[in-house]
């Protein structure tokens, strides 16, 4: 049985020796310790005979000492039919099919899961997802990059605060942080307004608590300007302060222009190159040649692929030749000023509140230096100017 | 000198009832019906064919006669045969 085995195993050959001493050559292989067996003859100088492969070489100077001729017949045992398998053309072709097949299906998207969101908003993320190309049967390496999405998502969704974006093999994972609309809820601390800065009030508007300015009062930082307070003073009571305070605020920026600048610009001439990375190596697929321009900027986006969970040094990479112009502008002190009065307005607006409105702007002074425009200028706006802070009572 | 020492072989075996194959070089033989034949202490193949197998032994040989022979192991002391066996017998090494 253990022979039987290591037949199997290590392969052997059915071999036909042909000579007038084969006996004698049997009794040599015996004596050499050459595992031979299963013999039986053929015809009067003809013998069958079965060796093991690795055998083969070594009963080669005993074939010469008999003057016996040999002819391998047969091919048996594992290795030999694993050979035969492997080599056939089907079973490599198989093989190889395969491997392209994991390798291919391995770089799709194959399904989107979506955390923490409404039914509602899941669906409509569904949809920006698949507008940009996360679908399902799509190819990660087409995709745009993770914070691109990641971006591009949160932009296009209203409802949505935060959109992170994981890729884990084949999913696409969404953690939603979905915007949660203010519901009026009642404050329900007592507390003041009380201004933020100093400014003339031009306006008060209270849902409650108790009024303590006027019209047209000039209010500092910190005065109250609407109470917690109710009732008289003996009967007062505590609640918390809500309105509106509107006041003329003031305030001055500087700005400098430069009178002469140049930049980069796009032109929107673009030209996009395709390679496949292996080892580092980049083979251009698509977009040989140079582009016609000379001036631009490259945005390079690779992606690896992948088998199964693997990442195989392949990669895909698309290589984006945007065309740049230098512009040169110059302004004269006129549109400097213009200038320099649209930054500085865009600049107060994002300072002051919301609800701020310019009433009034002013340039106080100007030069014209180093080819610099510094402006000074004024401004009278109207802006929300109370804060809300808790009463903390203390017995 | 050498017959002496036979004759000391043979006297042990009888006496301390020794294994004879073991001690005197003898050829054991181990038949299966007329299928297999197995034969221990051999000295080597002198004819292989298809209905008659001589072997060598120590001291003659070793003719079996048959049809369909083959040697299905050979060892350098064993030898296994299988066929249709019909005829075993010894031949004396000629005196000379």
């Amino acid at each position: 049985m253990k022979e039987y085995i290591k037949e199997l195993f290590s392969g052997y050959v059915r071999i036909k020796v042909v000579g007038s001493y084969t006996e004698l050559f049997i009794n040599r292989c015996i004596e050499y310790n050459i595992p031979i067996w299963n013999i039986s003859r053929v015809n009067n100088d003809t013998i069958l005979l079965s060796l093991y492969t690795a055998d083969i070489k070594r009963i080669r100077p005993h074939l010469k000492r008999t003057r016996c001729k040999v002819r391998i017949t047969a091919r048996k045992g594992f290795p030999f039919l694993v050979k035969k398998v492997v080599y056939s053309r089907g079973f490599l072709s198989g093989i190889v099919s395969c491997i392209l097949l994991i390798l291919i299906l391995s770089n799709m998207v194959w399904s989107i899961t979506v955390n923490g969101a409404t039914p509602e908003v899941e669906h409509k993320l569904k949809q920006v997802a698949e507008e940009l190309g996360v679908k399902k049967g799509e190819f990660i390496f087409q995709l745009p990059s993770n914070q691109e999405l990641q971006q591009k998502m949160t932009e296009s969704l209203e409802e949505i605060t935060w959109v992170g974006v994981k890729r884990s093999g084949s999913t696409y994972h969404f953690e939603v942080v979905q915007k949660q609309l203010p519901e009026k809820q009642p404050a329900l601390n007592a507390r003041h307004i009380v201004a933020d800065k100093k400014a003339i009030i031009t306006k008060i508007y209270v849902e409650e608590g108790q009024v303590q300015v006027k019209e047209n009062d000039y209010v500092k930082p910190g005065q109250l300007l609407i109470s917690g307070f109710i009732g008289k003073e003996e009967k007062s009571e505590l609640v918390p302060a809500r309105g509106e305070v509107y006041g003329k605020t003031w305030y001055v920026t500087n700005v400098s222009i430069p009178l002469k600048s140049t930049f980069k610009t796009n032109t929107g001439e673009r030209k996009t190159k395709f390679s496949v990375g292996f080892f580092g190596f980049h083979l251009p697929v698509w977009g040989f040649s140079n582009p016609e321009f000379s001036q631009f900027e490259t945005i390079v986006q690779e992606t690896n692929l992948r088998f199964l969970k693997w990442e195989i040094p392949l990669s895909f990479q698309t290589k984006e030749l945007l065309q740049t112009k230098e512009v040169t502008r110059e302004y004269t002190e006129k549109e400097a000023l213009l200038a320099a009065s649209q930054v500085s307005r865009e600049d107060i607006l994002n300072k002051t509140s919301e609800k701020a409105e310019i009433k009034e702007e002013k340039i106080l002074h100007h030069e014209v230096e180093n080819g610099k425009v510094n402006v000074k200028i004024h401004y009278e706006i109207i802006e929300e100017i109370g804060k809300d802070i808790p009463i903390i009572q203390g017995d | 000198m050498a017959k002496w020492k036979h004759n000391l072989k043979s006297w042990l075996t009888r006496r301390l009832e020794l294994p004879a194959d073991a001690v005197m070089d003898l050829p054991r033989i181990t038949m299966v019906g007329q299928l297999h034949i197995y034969i221990e202490n051999h000295q080597g193949v002198l004819k292989f064919s298809n209905d008659e197998v001589r072997l060598l032994l120590k001291n003659g040989q070793l003719v079996i006669k048959g049809s369909d022979f083959m040697l299905k192991t050979i060892l350098p002391e064993e030898i296994l045969l299988e066929g249709k066996i019909e005829h075993v017998s010894y031949l004396d090494k000629p005196k000379n």
